[in-house]
């Protein structure tokens, strides 16, 4: 039996046997080499379900929206498990009613450190593990600029933003009911395309990312406008690990960096 | 109207005749990236026509994404200055689906009760270059909303590739000046463009009966099926930015110290604020019903208010879709679950 035969078998049985209410995985798209997340709450359904290498999306920023929606069980490779221990630190779900079917990630993006799920309550053939993060001489050559420098590139890079949100609208993390942007009375940032408009939108969401992001590249890969938003979530990263030392989605017992007070958090900042 | 001829090679010396009349804009490569657009040009050089279509189509050429509609000042009464200085233009290298999304724009912007002063200025004062499609994208169905891969419409001169040079076609007087210059068209060549046109419409199978779909569309409006076309659905704007039919806008007053502009910026019915009232409430209140307000504002609600869909069959939310959802599925989804 093939991986994707034997990830069928086990969600028909989940759902004949009442273990389970709704399987989120992936289903082929109309277009060749295309898949679309899989909602699927009938056993025979099951035979839709593929694991391919188009099989992308981060499933994880659909749990927010099926809190109320009875058991699910989540089709999860590496970065779709880390954003799931990240929302269940964050309770954004209930354990008790989630079951995650590790994988390896078949769509493997360079960008993501991980391959097989971190978390999980049975896995789907071999365990692949974590490997080192990928050079990040994108990162370092940003390093390398003056902050003059880099707030003109942020500026040419934003520029293009077209403020149509698919960055916001694939993240696990950004689950809030009411985005920032999104405040109309008052209205905090301006609804335009200009500098200040968009440059207010993306590093603010950067800041809320701090020390939550899994940097599973689900917002650069929803752009349309080919934004490499993925520099600045891996410069918040490298804050992060920098000074806390902490990797976000890894394990569900390290606490959250940033709603943690420790005395030995760094503080030469206070003079 | 006399079928011209173009030398590829030309291009350079015929967008700089161009460009001494008016300001001239074609799809452009952005640096190191995919991503094509629209921009100025002056020259061959930049001018990217292997892309089949720019990221963003020609629409924000007409209606930009942000514009000022006018400045104020709080302390007296207001003086409406309508901005209204664009320059004459031409825009070089428009697909036939993005032109013909200016036909529809013209049923909303130009009508004659009450007509948009801002896009009529931008539409007066430009003329459309077409350049037809020889090889349609997987995800291209313009054949399916009554558009055509060579089709003509709102463009002044459609260029066809017949080899090392292009068949220039006159459309409007505008495109008939624009080609002047160039010598005429033989039979052949002519003979060559329509080989070249079937073959493109060929290579599009989707053809599903969208006038049946509308009238079984009038009776769904609460029907179940809204419910799982939504579900991967992210509720983001790409389908609608992207869309060169879709043209909902937003206006706001951004003020300080007294002064202040009044801002029209594009707005999407994908988003949740798009109808939430004053009161808090919002009709809208899931992505399903969102979901829904588009699919049957395109394919029942404009067809029925004006006559030919709200949708030019380009693909780009079909290729865009962060989620995967393809248009044409929804379509075949909606003809065989609907009665």
């Amino acid at each position: 039996m093939s991986a994707v035969e034997k990830l069928r078998a086990r969600c028909r049985e989940l759902l004949e046997k009442g273990e389970t209410d709704i399987v989120l995985g992936y289903r082929a798209g109309r277009r060749n080499g295309t898949a679309v997340p899989a909602f699927i709450t009938a056993a025979a359904d099951c035979d839709r379900l593929i694991l391919d290498e188009s099989c992308h999306h981060n499933l994880a920023a659909y749990l927010p929206g099926l809190r109320h929606k009875g058991r699910v069980t989540i089709i999860a490779a590496g970065p779709t498990s880390r954003s799931v221990v990240v929302l269940l630190k964050e309770s954004q779900f209930d354990r008790e009613r989630l079951r995650i079917i590790g994988v390896n990630d078949p769509a493997r993006d360079p960008a993501s450190p991980v391959s097989g799920a971190v978390l999980c309550d049975e896995y789907l053939g071999d365990r692949a593990g974590t490997t080192a993060p990928a050079d990040d001489t994108a990162l370092a050559a940003f390093e390398a600029k003056s902050p003059a420098e880099r707030r003109q590139y942020l500026a040419a890079e934003l520029g293009r933003c077209i403020r149509c949100y698919a960055c916001r609208q694939v993240c696990p993390n950004c689950y809030c009911p009411t985005c920032f942007v999104d405040a109309s009375r008052p209205q905090w940032v301006g609804r335009t395309v200009d500098e200040s408009d968009s440059l207010m939108f993306h590093l603010m969401r950067a800041m809320h990312m701090a020390g939550r992001c899994v940097e599973c590249g689900a917002c650069a890969r929803a752009c349309p406008m080919d934004i490499n938003l993925m520099l600045i979530n891996r410069k918040v990263g490298a804050i992060v690990r920098d000074r806390f030392g902490h990797v976000p989605g890894m394990s569900l017992d390290d606490p959250l960096p940033l709603t943690t007070f420790n005395t030995e958090d760094k503080q030469e900042f206070i003079k | 109207m006399t079928p011209r001829l173009l030398a590829k090679k030309d291009l350079g010396r015929f967008i700089a005749a161009l460009a001494k009349e008016a300001e001239v804009w074609a799809p452009v490569k952005s640096t190191d990236r995919e991503n094509c657009r629209f921009g100025p040009v002056t020259g061959a050089e930049g001018i990217c026509l292997d892309c089949l279509q720019t990221r963003l189509p020609v629409k924000e050429l007409f209606l930009p994404q942000r514009e000022i509609l006018f400045r104020f000042k709080s302390d007296s009464p207001a003086r409406v200055k309508p901005v209204s200085d664009i320059p004459a233009r031409v825009v070089f290298g428009v697909r036939p689906c993005d032109a013909a999304a200016l036909e529809l724009f013209d049923r909303v912007f130009l009508d004659p009760a009450g007509d948009d002063p801002y896009y009529r200025h931008r539409r007066e004062r430009t003329a459309l270059i077409g350049v037809a499609c020889d090889d349609p994208g997987t995800a291209c169905f313009c054949t399916a909303v009554g558009g055509d891969p060579h089709g003509t419409a709102a463009l002044d001169l459609l260029l066809e590739d017949i080899g090392d040079r292009w068949l220039c076609r006159p459309l409007t007087e505008k495109g008939e000046r624009l080609a002047a210059a160039r010598g005429p068209a033989g039979k052949d060549d002519c003979a060559e463009t329509e080989r070249r046109a079937a073959a493109a419409r060929e290579q599009m199978t989707f053809a599903p009966d969208l006038a049946q779909l509308a009238e079984k569309l009038a009776g769904a409006f609460d029907h179940e099926i809204w419910e799982e076309l939504a579900r991967p659905c992210v509720n983001c704007g790409v389908c609608t930015y992207l869309c060169p039919t879709c043209h909902c806008f937003d206006v706001t007053d951004e003020e300080r110290h007294g002064r202040g502009a009044r801002i029209r910026a594009w707005d999407s019915c994908q988003f949740s604020l798009f109808t939430r009232h004053a009161s808090g409430h919002n009709p809208r209140p899931t992505g399903t019903t969102r979901l829904r307000n588009r699919t049957l504002h395109k394919f029942r609600y404009f067809p029925h208010t004006h006559g030919p869909l709200l949708c030019v069959g380009c693909g780009r939310c079909i290729i865009h879709c962060p989620a995967g959802i393809d248009l044409r599925e929804t379509l075949e989804t909606l003809t065989a679950t609907l009665r």
